[in-house]
């Protein structure tokens, strides 16, 4: 199965216009984290915040909606939000706790929940899992290397990175550029290259922009409580939703890109096996 | 004629120890001897050579009833040992980790006193109200140090980070509403205790007490001084004793001690009754005291304020004493740190000052009454043992030597 279990897909949006604005695709994962703590479900956050240096995003605990709207947007770097849940647990005095990743990262969190080792009383605290689409993820380094000797500008410079249309994007003050994919092959990290997950499938939620409309994301509800979560923001207009069947270019390409990562991951797994290399999977 | 009564291992209380009593026709204990047959602890060898960071992680291994005050008293030594002086911040959530801790601790010893003074129709009131203390004052550590069990935040120089204020607040209502189930559990404790047949006296003792603060432990109480060790050999006056006994006998001023909350409150507060029924007061009456001052740490913390000094790891080879009263009593460990590295390490734990004591406070009462005695000291013998030379095919000491560390 290309999508893993779910229980709905739709594509929508965040009817906020201040998350419009600063959000990635359709403001799903702010919309829905800033949802999530004004009704209490959560008491606070783990988002990727931004640092004072350009694109090195850090694990940062968001109390407010203001500092979840403030880590909107996609970096294509780490940021491994998981690394401070136990401080939002312990310190921070947090309870219910919202955090968003990348599959991998969803993965080692679910990992943590099933066997807390190190982690008693603070898995049990996620109240809300929100998985982001990734097709792969770079060290700052290789951005820094791309975008500085293959697109001519700077990472300070670039206001918004992008993936789409096969096609790596900035935008910085003068244009936005695209650098085909092919260029930033090899700059993604190792690891990316035998993971099967591209939608999440682990999450309670998972988003992503492929599928849907520009400004638009595409939306699986996976578990109970991510549906309930979910259901209940639309209800309360925070989000906006359309059938997937209604959008462009729809469920096809995803379904097409979600198979073709497991097909080439599997590839390279065969491959590393055969050379005697471990493989996680 | 004379009689010998062995209880090995003796029960309800951790680790392993060994209780013998001679007895005269009357089953009357007229010689007790207590001591230990936990296996080998050995972590300060283990630390030795390694970064001084290394020393409170290990230490708190030394013991799974305890890991909360060896952690404290080793990164006090540390801290000494290196001229740190923490920010005041931190030595307020130090300080309610200890409280926390300890009241938790004490909670857990009436788990194991229980069945010698609660009535069957009150088990489940009074296991109950243990619980419920225990939940909130783990759940205290947990917040503060970052792990009830295995403390991840209490670090040479301070504490890892400080309490957010929604914590803080959060904490401070949760031990708030916890004050009545302590009330209540202490009053609850402390009547079963008094209608109890305990013989007046027992466990009475003239060794003296040994407590360096009400709460959390001061390092300027201990002279090193007056410190002397002996082996086992040298006290126990029956030499099969003194070859099995695991413990090294710590004397303060050439003389065993009590070390504990009846201790503490001695020294402290005045409070001179003395013998069993003494000590299983004092302790109950500071879990009272432990969460008062926890609460108003909370109230007065500045959540905002630095709680980590910077700090120098190198060393200079200063011997440092880190003093906390441990729930059983006086904990203190010291350490030498010279070119970044632990030069020397020693672990002195309050069960260890308690050992030689124990046994002779069963002496003049009947043999039925010694378990009694040793349980009221809350005994703990994991962190008490230290190591020697053991043949390795016979399990005997080599050579009566004893491996001072
Ligand atoms: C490395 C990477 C690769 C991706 N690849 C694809 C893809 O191939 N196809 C696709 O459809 N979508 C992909 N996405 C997801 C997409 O870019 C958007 O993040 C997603 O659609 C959510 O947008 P939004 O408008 O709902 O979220 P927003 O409201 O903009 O919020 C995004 C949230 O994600 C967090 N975040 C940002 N970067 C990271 C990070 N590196 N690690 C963890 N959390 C982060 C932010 O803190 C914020 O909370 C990728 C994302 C990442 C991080
Ligand atoms: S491709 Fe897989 S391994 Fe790489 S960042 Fe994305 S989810 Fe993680
Ligand atoms: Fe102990």
């Amino acid at each position: 199965m290309a999508f893993g279990t779910y229980k709905e897909v739709v594509s929508a949006r965040a009817t906020d216009k201040a998350i419009q604005k600063v959000a990635q695709d359709g403001g799903i994962v702010s919309a829905l984290l800033c949802y999530a703590l004004e009704e209490n479900i959560i008491e606070g956050a783990i988002v990727a915040g931004d640092t004072e240096d350009a694109w090195k995003p850090e694990p940062t605990i968001a109390m407010t909606p203001e500092e979840i709207i403030a880590a909107a947007g996609t970096k294509y770097t780490f940021s491994p939000n998981a690394i401070r849940l136990k401080e939002a647990v312990r310190q921070y005095g947090l309870e219910k706790i919202g955090t968003v990743g990348t599959p991998c990262q969803i993965m080692g969190l679910r990992k943590m929940q099933s066997y807390p080792f190190a982690t008693r009383f603070v898995a049990d605290k996620l109240a809300l899992i929100i998985g982001i689409f990734c097709m792969e993820n770079f060290p700052r380094d290789s951005l820094k290397t791309f975008v500085e000797g293959k697109m001519n500008s700077s990472l300070e410079n670039v206001n918004k990175m992008d993936i789409g249309k096969g096609k790596f994007w900035i935008t910085d003050p003068e244009k936005e550029s695209g650098l085909a994919l092919k260029e930033t092959h090899g700059y993604e990290q190792a690891g990316c290259n035998i993971c099967l997950d591209y939608v999440a499938e682990l999450a309670d939620v998972s988003t992503g922009s492929v599928g849907s409309p520009d400004g638009w994301s595409t939306v699986f509800t996976r578990t109970d409580n991510g549906a309930d979560i979910f259901t209940a923001a639309v209800e309360a207009g925070v989000i906006e939703t359309k059938p997937m069947d209604d959008v462009k270019p729809g469920l096809e390409l995803l379904e097409k890109l979600a198979n073709g990562k497991k097909d080439k991951g599997r590839k390279e797994i065969e491959r590393r096996v055969n050379m005697g290399l471990p493989s996680p999977f | 004629m004379s009689d010998k009564i062995v209880i090995s291992p003796t029960s309800r209380q951790e680790g392993h120890a060994e209780l013998v009593m001679e007895i005269d026709d009357e089953g009357i204990v007229t010689k007790g001897r207590y001591f230990s047959i936990t296996p080998v602890r050995g972590l300060e060898k283990m630390v030795t050579g390694k970064a001084p960071e290394t020393a409170p992680v290990l230490c708190q291994r030394i013991c799974g009833v305890c890991p909360v005050p060896h952690t404290m008293a080793s990164v006090e030594a540390m801290d000494d040992s290196l001229d740190i002086e923490i920010p005041k911040a931190a030595a307020l959530l130090r300080e309610l980790t200890i409280a926390s801790s300890n009241l938790n601790s004490h909670a857990i010893h009436h788990f194991l006193v229980a069945p010698d003074f609660v009535p069957e129709d009150l088990f489940k009131t009074a296991v109950d109200s243990v619980g419920t203390i225990r939940k909130n004052a783990q759940y205290v550590v947990d917040m503060v140090a970052g792990e009830g069990i295995h403390p991840s935040d209490i670090r040479i120089g301070g504490m890892a980070r400080n309490l957010s204020e929604l914590a803080r607040k959060k904490l401070y209502t949760r031990l708030k509403a916890l004050v009545p189930v302590v009330d209540n559990h202490v009053e609850l404790m402390t009547n079963l205790i008094l209608e109890k047949d305990i013989p007046e006296g027992l466990g009475a003792i003239t060794a003296p007490v040994f407590a360096s603060d009400v709460i959390y432990g001061k390092r300027e109480f201990f002279d090193l001084d007056r410190f002397t060790e002996i082996v086992p050999e040298l006290w126990y006056d029956d030499p099969e004793i003194g070859k099995r006994a695991c413990t090294t006998v710590p004397l303060y001023d050439g003389l065993n001690v009590e070390t504990g909350p009846r201790a503490r409150l001695d020294k402290f507060q005045g409070y001179k009754e003395k013998g069993v029924v003494a000590q299983h007061l004092a302790r109950a009456r500071e879990m009272k005291t432990y969460l008062s001052r926890a609460i108003a740490i909370l109230d007065e913390l500045d959540t905002a304020a630095n709680t980590l000094a910077d700090f120098d790891p190198r060393g200079t080879n200063k011997l440092g004493i880190g003093v906390v009263e441990a729930p059983r009593g006086t904990d203190i460990h010291m350490a030498q740190v010279k070119d970044g590295k632990t030069a020397f390490y020693s672990a002195l734990v309050p069960t260890t000052w308690n050992i030689p004591t124990m046994g002779p406070a069963t002496e003049g009462f009947h043999h039925e009454w010694g378990p009694h005695v040793i349980r009221a000291y809350d005994p703990c013998l994991s962190c008490a043992t230290h190591v020697m030379v053991v043949d390795d095919e016979d399990g005997s000491v080599v050579k009566n030597e004893m491996v001072r560390i």
